[in-house]
């Protein structure tokens, strides 16, 4: 198995949608935007954002260090953030060095393609003030976003 | 591999040690302090994220992940190391010398370790990948954690297998520096626990390890 599960986070803070993969054998097996997930994805988020203020601080200069990957005894989380505030971040095991190029085609082929492109998906998930600090629990539903990343990550589950 | 900086980080997160092997001081002591309090927090949290995959599964996945560190040789030590040591401990005339730059402290020998060892970081962070430095975190039994920073990038080599290198190296070279630490930092009788490390001779053992390195 080569990828255990996909998070996507938006600038609010929110999770706002979530994949994980819980059998070796069978890749369609998992949770999609699973209501349990929500402590996992608030630890992940949490994690992240303090090591990306890490890397901020003791960067050379003002133009900007990214965290690529950070990787555990265990697993490696890979993250792609963009300007506009979104996470795009994947838990993997250690074959693969680096999964840049897959997470950047998830954001500029699928992410771009169905939602951004789509007028009737929301533009920003989080409609109201009460949404916008971390509250907001609306995911991302879209049938064609779903199965385009499915069937972009399948062959990569059971590697 | 060029060593930025070092770090130790005590159990309850606090920063003991932190020594810059580069020229630019960006960041004062206070904001050192808030690094290694985040990273330890930061650690904590990263073992609490085990994926279900890992979790379910437990027996056939986990176990197949090794955890032996392999032994390589002579990280931190000087190219010339293994000659000269053997030398000065058979010749007379510099047996008792404890001066001499390649003694290795109460360590025998012409390195510190010379087999394979586990380790204890299991579930912990090891390295962080950014765009402009790699960490690495080698954490001992006992809950201290030696962060080394490293100015390469994962972008700058094209070696596929540089990642799982890197890690080794770095998990040697820290638990050589974990070597120093029992050696000039335990057996320092003016050294209160989990306090701030103010030894010179470790300083200077630590500055001649990282400076060996290519």
């Amino acid at each position: 198995m080569a990828i255990y599960s996909f998070w996507i986070f938006d600038k609010h803070c929110n999770c706002i949608f979530n994949r994980e993969w819980t059998l070796v054998a069978n890749s369609s097996s998992g949770t999609i935007n699973s209501k349990q997930n929500e402590e996992t994805a608030k630890l992940l988020y949490g994690m992240i954002f303090s090591l990306r203020s890490i890397a901020l601080k003791l960067s050379k200069d003002s133009t900007g260090n990214d965290i690529r990957s950070i990787s555990t005894g265990k697993y490696r989380i890979h993250t792609y953030c963009t300007a506009s505030g979104l996470w795009f971040v994947l838990t993997t095991d250690f074959k693969q060095q680096s999964y840049s190029q897959v997470l950047q085609y998830i954001y500029s082929h699928i992410y771009v393609k169905y939602i951004t492109h789509n007028l009737l998906s929301a533009f920003d998930l989080a409609e109201d003030e009460s949404e916008t600090r971390g509250q907001g629990t609306k995911k991302i539903a879209n049938r064609n976003f779903i199965t385009a990343l499915e069937s972009f990550l399948t062959p990569m589950v059971a590697q | 591999m060029a060593i930025k900086s070092i770090l130790i980080i005590n159990k309850s997160g606090g920063l003991v040690y932190r020594r810059n092997l580069s020229n630019d001081e960006s960041l004062n002591s206070n904001d050192y302090l808030i690094v290694a309090s985040t990273l330890h927090g930061a650690f904590a949290i990263a073992s609490q994220l085990t994926p279900k995959a890992l979790q379910l599964s437990e027996s056939p996945l986990t176990s197949k992940i090794d955890y032996t560190i392999p032994y390589i040789p002579y990280v931190g030590l000087p190219r010339t190391g293994a000659n000269t040591t053997e030398k000065s401990r058979f010749s007379s005339s510099s047996s008792n010398n404890l001066g001499t730059t390649n003694s290795l402290g109460s360590f025998k020998g012409s390195d510190y370790f010379k087999e394979p060892f586990q380790s204890w970081n299991k579930s912990g962070i090891r390295q962080i990948c950014t765009d402009q430095f790699t960490m690495f975190i080698y954490q001992t039994m006992t809950g201290l954690k030696f962060v080394a920073i490293s100015t390469q990038t994962p972008s700058s080599v094209t070696n596929s297998e540089y990642s799982t290198i890197s890690v080794q190296i770095a998990d040697n070279l820290l638990r050589k520096i974990y070597c120093l630490y029992s050696d000039y930092v335990m057996k320092d009788p003016f050294y209160s626990m989990e306090m701030p490390i103010k030894s010179e001779c470790f300083d200077c053992r630590l500055k001649q390890m990282v400076s060996n390195l290519p």
